[in-house]
This record gives structure tokens, C-alpha cells and sequence, in this order.
């Protein structure tokens, strides 16, 4: 191919690439915009493309239903007492897989605990609802969400600590016990704080995972308990979308995701092609 | 958890302040050993215990409630039958049921298209864009930049996707159709939610919200190409087409394979949009399988149908997750990570 052509095909994939930019940003605009009109602009047959009149008392009408505000409280349980729950169990597996692979059951092992991060809930959902219907707390409640979200979220912080305490030197534990350090305080005073920051980067993802979700929420919860997930597509007044009240809404939600994406892209390749982010 | 006995296996090091003339320096054994030996508590126990717990939890609710399933799929388990315990064995009948059920059929119709369209079309576009982003784009801060910009799309929860595009599709007054119309691409409203539009409705949210993922692994698999391969090709004379064709995209199969399979994988369990934005419908026109089996299963509590319509689809999936895996470690060993 000659120099001009390939000075082409360049030009015509970096426009294709900037149309695509343009594209992902739109809905973006259109979300913000929305959230800034008024009720009855958002209902206009031709719709436009910058506010009339700006209306930025949607933020806070929306938290005049207590309601709304209560979802997010929900989520923010949820998501923290999954975070935590998920963090615990997989750090003692991942450091067990790192140090000790043999005795630990082996790389099998913990491919299979992978793998249930990858199959589709559908197996596991409809027995499990039976089954906390059963049980004293009942399906609509913080804790069968809680339980439910490690089926996700713990393969995952399983894996990623594995390979943080893999990456983290041998020798610095080793020299610990030289000195005369019990295991625990080993643990606790050298391991630990080398994978600190990957750590804290697991429990970023995990929170991220668990406070988006929701197929499960969706299917479990609603009365007692409402994620602020399940409760945005609900928002009606009548047989009228309040278009801006949703936009300003899921503005406020979905703040606290791109926040911290922004903080640790870093792992996030790591953490989302380990597998299928959807729970 | 390390129970408090490990403390006898540091003996040999002493407990005492650490310091310099604390002699002979030796490992405690249970650490340094590879192998597994009787009196060896520690190393032994240890290590399963702390598995123990994530694998039990998994066994609760995971591998039970699949079980459970599998037993189901061949009861006539409905809502009444189930509380009252009086549920028989029915043999193939939910599996008949299902097989030979248009609905079923059509929602693996909807599947494919799903997976031509949505699927393979994301791998494409992210192999395109990931590749002109490395390659063309020359600053680092503008690379990051736009990096951060098309990864936004998936740090939404799939509830606010499916209300932004159901937003933004609106038939009447929909902002789409409005700069569609003002661009002069068509000439009247396109009605994205009738029969027959609606999937591809999903598809588009679908490609807008996941196109960054398989983008972001094939970017960070060229980022890891040897520089040293395109230097030798430059020296060469090689031009930019046939180092390309000749060079990254050989190179970079696994990774798009690896893309590939992820997004392959995730359409089994893909059902979330459809519940946001359609609930199946019109018609039953948007229906997956998946979405099927929550509906006869919790909504309409037909659990035994329910059930067989989840093997089915754990089967498969099971199919490619095992292949997935396999083809996975081969990489990893290839690349010397695992």
C-alpha cells in the first residue's frame, strides 16, 4: 500500500475514532442536560438540545420523596456489607493459594472458584429464592443481598489477592519469621500492608460490582428494602416519566462508580477481564 | 484463620526480641516445607482452612442451589407443590415442555442475533478503535484521556443504561430520533420499541454500554507487545499494513480470542437490559432464554420448567466456560503467569 493510502486509511480510523468518542459521550450530555430542564420541557414534542430555561432545583426535588433517598442508603449497606464480606474470606483464600498452592488444593482449585463468577445466574437465582423465602429474614432484605452478591464478588477477590500476594516478595515474610514473628503478627505486620493497596483496589472493585447491580436486586427485593437500581426505572407521577427527576437521579447515583473508576483504572483491565462482570 | 499452636513451629527461631545474635537463623519448617507431613499440623490444616471458608460459602450458594435445580428440572414443582412437599417425579416432561415450545425457540432466535450483532460486532469495533487508539493517537495524556471516556459507558449500573436509552429511543420526541431527523438520516420517526425493533434497540444500548470492555483488553494486550519485534520490522522496511496484517494482529490472537470468549460467556447471562428496557415485549419479540426461565421461575413460579430451562443453559454455558478456562491456562502458562 502506497505512503498516501496509508496517510488515508490513518485520517479515515482517527475520524472513525473521534465519531465513536462522540457517541459514547452523547447519551452523557443528553443525561446532564435533562436533569437541568423542567418537567415540562422534558415533554415537548420536539425536543431541545439545550435547556430553555435551566432548572437545577431537580437535584434536590428529588430528594423530597424520602424514599429516594432511602434507596441509596439501602445500596450503600448492601454494597459496603458485601464489600467486606468478600474481602475477608478472599484474602485468607488468596493468600492460602499463594503461599501454600500444593495444600491449598491447587491451581484447580482456584480456577473452579473462578469459574463461578463466569456461569449464569439463572441456576442459582430461582433455587435461591425458594430458599430465603424460607429462611427467618426472608428474601426482601439486606442480608439475602448481601449473601447473594458473593456469588460474584468473591471469585474475584479470591483471584485478584492471589495474585497480589504472588506478587508480593516472599523473602520480607521470610525475614519476619527469622526474627522471630508468630505467623499472625507476620501476617498482619508484613504481608498485609505490602498488598494494602491492592487490596483497597479489590474492595473498589467489589463495592463498584455489588452497588450496580441489578438483576438480583430486581428479582429479590422491593418492599422492604429498594435499591436505588430497581427504584429508577419506577419513576413515575401518573402515566408521566419524570424524565428529569430520573436523569437527576441516576446522576447523583451513578457519581460514586466513575469516581473511583477514575481513581484505580489501573486494575480495572485486571479486574473486568477476570471475568464477566454482569453477577 | 492461623490457629495460636503455629507459635510452637517458630521455636527453633525463638520468640524473643528480634535481634542480630539470635542464632542459628532457620525457617520454621511448616513454612520452608513443599511437602505435606503428618506432624506437620500446621502446614497441613492451615492452608485448607483458610480455602475452607470461601469454598463452603460457594457450596451453600452456589453448587446446593445448582443441584437443587438439576433435581427440580425433572419434578412437577409449582408454587403450591413446592410448599406443600408434594411434588413427583415427571422424567423429560419440564425438558419436552421446553424444547418443543415456539417461545423457547424464538428466544434462542433472539439469542443469535444478540450474539451476531451485539457480540461480535463490540469485538470488532474494540479491535478497530483499540488498535487506531495505540497506533495513531501519539500523546500519552490524550490516549489516557480517551481511554477513561469510552470505559465511562460501563461504570453505569445497567438500570440507568437501559432508562437512558429507553430515554434517548423515545419514538415521539426521543433525542435519536430528533437528531436523526435533523441530520436528515430519515425522514420520519423510527418506532425503536414495535416488534421487531425492539432487540435491536437493546443491541445498540447493549454495544454503547460494552464495546469498552473487550476495547480495554485488547488495548492493554498491545500495550504488551514486545517493542522490539516492531523495531526489527522498521529496520526491515516494513509498512505500517504489513506489520499489521504480519506482526500485532498474529500476536495479539489470544487476546482477541480471549475478548471474544468473555463476550460470548456474558450473552448467557445478559438479561438485565431486556428487564429495563422491554420486558420482552412487544409480543414476546425480546425475549432470551434467560429471561424466560426468572419469568416461569419467580414471577410465575413454575418452578419445574423454570429449571429445565436453566440446565439448559448452564449446560452450555458450562461448555464454554470449560473450554474458556482450558484455553486460558494455556495462555497464562504460555506467558509464564501462572
Amino acid at each position: 500500500m502506497s505512503e498516501a493510502n496509508y496517510r488515508l486509511v490513518r485520517g479515515l480510523l482517527l475520524a472513525f475514532l473521534g465519531l465513536w468518542l462522540l457517541l459514547t459521550l452523547f447519551p452523557f450530555y443528553w443525561q446532564i442536560i435533562t436533569a437541568l430542564k423542567d418537567a415540562a420541557e422534558t415533554n415537548r414534542t420536539v425536543p431541545t438540545f439545550w435547556p430553555d430555561v435551566w432548572h437545577p432545583r431537580n437535584f434536590k426535588l428529588v430528594f423530597a420523596e424520602a424514599s429516594n433517598f432511602q434507596a441509596l442508603v439501602d445500596s450503600f449497606i448492601v454494597a459496603t456489607g458485601n464489600t467486606l464480606a468478600s474481602l475477608v474470606l478472599g484474602t485468607l483464600a488468596g493468600y492460602a493459594f499463594a503461599r501454600f498452592p500444593r495444600q491449598a488444593g491447587g491451581e484447580n482449585l482456584a480456577f473452579w472458584i473462578l469459574s463461578n463468577r463466569m456461569f449464569p445466574p439463572v441456576a442459582v437465582l430461582i433455587p435461591m429464592f425458594f430458599l430465603f423465602d424460607a429462611t427467618p429474614w426472608g428474601t426482601d432484605s439486606h442480608l439475602s443481598l448481601i449473601i447473594l452478591y458473593l456469588v460474584f464478588n468473591m471469585p474475584l477477590a479470591t483471584w485478584l489477592m492471589m495474585v497480589f500476594f504472588r506478587d508480593a516478595p516472599r523473602e520480607l515474610e521470610e525475614a519476619a519469621y527469622l526474627d522471630g514473628y508468630p505467623p499472625l503478627r507476620a501476617f498482619f505486620k508484613v504481608t498485609l500492608p505490602l498488598v494494602l493497596p491492592g487490596m483497597i483496589s479489590v474492595a473498589m472493585l467489589c463495592w463498584i460490582f455489588a452497588w450496580n447491580e441489578y438483576l438480583f436486586a430486581n428479582l429479590f427485593v422491593g418492599t422492604e428494602v429498594k435499591t436505588f437500581t430497581i427504584v429508577i426505572p419506577t419513576f413515575t407521577h401518573g402515566s408521566q416519566t419524570l424524565w428529569n427527576l430520573q436523569m437527576a437521579f441516576s446522576l447523583i447515583a451513578m457519581l460514586p462508580p466513575l469516581v473511583l473508576f477514575v481513581l484505580l483504572r489501573r486494575y480495572m483491565v485486571r479486574g473486568l477481564s477476570l471475568g464477566v462482570v454482569k453477577g | 484463620m492461623p490457629p495460636a499452636e503455629v507459635r510452637s513451629g517458630t521455636a527453633g527461631a525463638g520468640a524473643g526480641a528480634p535481634s542480630g545474635q539470635q542464632a542459628p537463623a532457620a525457617l520454621p519448617e511448616w513454612f520452608t516445607s513443599k511437602k505435606t507431613r503428618p506432624n506437620l499440623i500446621v502446614s497441613r490444616w492451615v492452608p485448607l482452612a483458610l480455602v475452607g471458608a470461601p469454598v463452603l460459602v460457594l457450596f451453600a450458594i452456589v453448587v446446593y442451589p445448582t443441584v437443587w435445580m438439576f433435581y427440580h428440572a425433572f419434578q412437577n414443582t409449582n408454587i403450591m407443590r413446592l410448599f406443600r412437599g408434594n411434588w413427583s417425579y415427571v422424567g423429560w416432561e419440564n425438558f419436552e415442555t421446553v424444547l418443543t415450545s415456539e417461545r423457547f425457540w424464538d428466544s434462542v432466535q433472539h439469542l443469535v442475533q444478540y450474539l451476531v450483532f451485539g457480540a461480535c460486532l463490540q469485538v470488532l469495533l474494540a479491535t478497530v478503535l483499540a488498535l487506531t487508539l495505540y497506533e495513531v493517537v501519539k500523546r500519552d495524556w490524550v490516549r489516557v484521556l480517551f481511554l477513561i471516556i469510552l470505559v465511562l459507558p460501563m461504570m453505569l449500573p445497567p438500570s440507568i443504561v437501559g432508562v437512558l436509552w429507553k430515554f434517548l429511543l423515545t419514538p415521539s420526541n426521543g433525542a435519536i430520533n430528533a437528531a436523526l431527523l435533523e441530520l436528515g438520516l430519515i425522514s420520519e420517526h423510527i418506532e425503536w420499541f414495535n416488534a421487531g425493533m425492539s432487540l435491536w434497540s437493546i443491541i445498540i444500548a447493549d454495544v454503547w454500554n460494552w464495546t469498552a470492555l473487550p476495547l480495554l483488553i485488547i488495548y492493554s494486550g498491545r500495550v504488551s507487545l514486545p517493542p522490539a519485534v516492531y523495531e526489527a520490522a522498521r529496520v526491515d522496511g516494513a509498512g505500517g499494513w504489513l506489520v499489521l496484517r504480519r506482526i500485532t494482529l498474529p500476536m495479539l490472537k489470544e487476546v482477541i480470542a480471549i475478548a471474544f470468549i468473555i463476550r460470548f460467556m456474558d450473552a448467557f447471562k445478559f438479561v438485565d437490559l431486556v428487564y429495563v428496557m422491554t420486558s420482552g415485549g412487544p409480543a414476546q419479540t425480546s425475549e432470551l432464554p434467560t429471561y424466560i426461565a426468572f419469568q416461569r421461575g419467580i414471577r410465575e413460579f413454575e418452578v419445574g420448567e423454570a429449571a429445565a430451562y436453566a440446565i439448559i443453559i448452564f449446560a452450555f454455558s458450562a461448555i464454554l466456560i470449560t473450554l474458556f478456562l482450558r484455553y486460558l491456562k494455556k495462555v497464562l502458562k504460555a506467558q509464564g503467569i501462572a
